[in-house]
Formats: C-alpha cells, sequence, structure tokens
C-alpha cells in the first residue's frame, strides 16, 4: 500500500493543472486541484493508550519565537518543513504562522487546536501513558502531496520513531 | 493530514485524528478519524469550552483501542449551539 496512491499520476496531473496555471498567472485555483483520493485504507493494531507513548501534531503552524524561524506561510506553493518544541511549552510562548485560518480562536484559546492542556490532563488521569516529549507542528498549507510525502513524512516519521512513540493524535487546522 | 496519518501508521504507530473538514480527509483514506461540524481554527471545540473539548478529543483518541480501519465515527458537534 502506498501513503498516496497512483503518485505519478496525481503529480502529473497536478503540474499540469493546478501548478501551471499559478506558473501562467499567479493565482491559486482550487477549482481545478486534484485533492489527493486513495482506495484503500492501512490497517494496524489496537493499542493500549494507557500503557502508550502518544505523540502530538498540529498543521496549525505553531512555532517557538525567537528560536525558530516562523513557517512560510504566505509562499502559495506552500511550506514542507516542520518545527518541534516540547509538550511542556508555556503556551504563551508560541506563535503561529499561517494565513490560511483566522486565528481569532487559537489566539483566546490554543486549546482548541493545541489541547496540550488537556493531554496533561488526561495523562494524569491514567487515561494517556506519557507523551512524547516533542510536539511535531507544521503549516497545513500544502498543495504539493508528492512534497509531503517526500519532505514532510520522512521529518515527522524520524522524529516520531526516535522518541519511540506508539501512538499519534493529528489535529489538523 | 490524512497522508501522514497512513504513513504512520504503514510504520506501525498507532494513528487517529479528528477535523471539521470530513469532505477532503475521508478521501485520503486515514486509518482512524472523528468527523464533526466544528469550524477551521477550531478542531477541538469553541474557545474555552472545556466540556466540548474534551469530548472530541476523548471520542479521537478512544479509536485507538480499534483495529485500523475504523468506520469514520461522525459527532454531532458543532461551532453554533444546537
Amino acid at each position: 500500500m502506498d501513503v498516496l496512491e497512483n503518485r505519478d499520476a496525481w503529480q502529473a496531473e497536478y503540474e499540469r493543472t493546478w501548478l501551471a496555471h499559478y506558473r501562467a498567472t499567479g493565482e491559486t485555483k482550487w477549482d481545478i486541484y486534484n485533492r489527493p483520493d486513495n482506495k484503500e485504507t492501512p490497517s494496524g493494531p489496537a493499542v493500549d493508550l494507557a500503557a502508550s507513548r502518544l505523540m502530538l501534531i498540529s498543521s496549525a503552524g505553531g512555532y517557538l519565537p525567537p528560536l525558530q524561524r516562523p513557517f512560510d506561510a504566505a509562499n502559495d506553493l506552500g511550506d514542507y518543513t516542520i518545527r518541534t518544541f516540547p509538550h511542556t511549552t508555556d503556551p504563551g510562548a508560541l506563535a503561529f504562522a499561517h494565513d490560511h485560518y483566522d486565528h481569532a480562536a487559537v489566539n483566546e484559546d490554543q486549546q482548541v487546536l493545541l489541547p496540550l492542556g488537556h493531554l496533561h490532563d488526561l495523562v494524569r488521569e491514567d487515561v494517556i501513558g506519557e507523551l512524547a516529549p516533542s510536539v511535531v507542528s507544521f503549516m497545513g498549507y500544502q498543495p504539493d502531496a508528492a512534497r509531503v510525502v517526500d519532505e514532510t513524512i520522512p521529518a515527522i516519521l524520524a522524529l516520531a520513531t526516535a522518541e519511540r512513540a506508539d501512538a499519534a493524535l493529528l489535529v489538523p487546522s | 493530514m490524512g497522508l501522514i496519518a497512513r504513513a504512520l501508521e504503514m510504520a506501525g504507530i498507532a494513528t487517529t485524528l479528528t477535523t471539521w473538514n470530513a469532505g477532503r480527509t475521508r478521501v485520503t483514506r486515514p486509518p482512524r478519524a472523528v468527523y464533526t461540524r466544528l469550524a477551521r481554527g477550531a478542531t477541538l471545540g469553541r474557545p474555552h469550552d472545556v466540556a466540548q473539548q474534551r469530548r472530541v478529543l476523548e471520542a479521537t483518541l478512544a479509536l485507538l483501542a480499534e483495529e485500523a480501519p475504523v468506520k469514520p465515527v461522525i459527532m454531532r458537534e458543532q461551532w453554533e449551539d444546537a
């Protein structure tokens, strides 16, 4: 099974339509965008969350200034890099670089996108075994699915493996 | 996020996700997913609505106790009051 089925065909169509139009006009034209469309779903075993290490993965564009550079939120072609920060990070230390959602809710209460307070409570309540040391963060505007496969996913997978995560909670923005 | 969930699951790391955007996510075929009627920028619920955020979060995490693939769960949680 592939992460992105029919990848070559997807990429050729993306380059022929959406990307070609963007390069010709500077316009991001979503009615001609070929969204990734898989047919099969991966299988995997159940896990005992109370005995597991859980990693939080967020596409809200969170980063730690001034230590980390913001994501390239204004880039119409997307940003495929990741940032990481400890799950113990003070919410006030985070900023969000992502131009494709209204930040009003997350500025009022970060738990709407980064539920670290709730996850810490669930560890204390013995629902979750423990949290992986790092939170994975990226900016979820990524029109090139092939670059997600080639760049974003390997970086996330390497970190999740290095930190011995048993499970992952993914929270898109 | 659907592609990332697939890659992690295929590497042996169990995944679960929740989103307000079922239409875009469903077609990527993630292993476990909860779909809500919440809003872009507030995936887990309204600001400071601790009860709603916990309901969505706990329902999403509960899917890890099931072998994937799991039939997607539809929650009635929404941005506006019902």
